[in-house]
């Protein structure tokens, strides 16, 4: 009953997912949030740059390459690239630490 | 013209990469919530974005000191001390009798009543 051999839904056989396929409703809302607070983050330093006549190449390229929250798809938001996953796509959320990095782009056509 | 970046650690760097929380070190952030203050200069700038899912930025025109950043936290008591009308004033009546005794800055007591 305790100990190592509990019966527990994973040792009796069963599949179970841990962790659920899609992201939740206000998952995804904290999720654009926080696309946003980068967006507001690299926005604030940008226009305080400018206004002492600096510039940054970290800051260029990520305005460059980066879309921002507003121009990415739900697609890009909520689900990246998994070559081994059916249909090429996975929940963000199986990122290792995806509430505290960076995931915006994916491959063309996927 | 001086500015600074005002910059708050928001979300905590554990379990994220040393370089990441060596970044952190360089600025100046320790705990969740902590504010930091630094010039707008591209290496501060720079060091901002390495960690920019962690913290939050805002421009100001100068850098709060310990004690200024201790009242911001502080909060409103939800009282104030209300005083008399009468002693006030008489505060007043008596720096404006003193200051015709002695003769000078009686135009200055007005402007401080103005």
């Amino acid at each position: 009953m305790f100990g190592m051999f509990r019966i527990t839904n994973p040792l009796s056989g069963g599949l179970l997912w841990k962790i659920p396929w899609k992201l939740s409703t206000p998952q995804k809302l904290r999720q654009r949030r926080r696309l946003r607070a980068v967006d507001n983050v690299v926005a604030t330093v940008d226009a305080a740059l400018a206004k002492q006549g600096e510039t940054l190449k970290a800051l260029e390229r990520w305005k460059e390459e980066m879309p921002t929250e507003a121009e990415m798809l739900p697609k890009d938001k909520y689900t990246m690239f998994d070559r081994k996953a059916k249909r090429y796509r996975k929940g963000i959320h199986r990122l290792p630490k995806w509430t505290r990095v960076s995931q915006r782009l994916n491959p063309p056509g996927y | 013209m001086s500015a600074y970046f005002r910059i708050t650690l928001h979300r905590s760097a554990i379990g994220l990469p040393k370089r990441t929380n060596g970044v952190l070190m360089g600025l100046g952030l320790r705990k969740r919530n902590q504010v930091v203050f630094h010039p707008v200069e591209p290496q501060f700038a720079g060091m901002i974005m390495k960690v920019k899912e962690l913290v939050r930025v805002e421009a100001v025109d100068r850098a709060l000191t310990k004690a200024e950043l201790r009242a911001e936290r502080r909060p409103d008591p939800g009282f104030y001390v209300e005083r008399p009308r009468a002693e006030a004033q008489s505060g007043l009546a008596l720096a404006m009798a003193t200051a015709r005794a002695s003769g000078e800055a009686v135009a200055e007591v007005e402007e401080v009543r103005l």
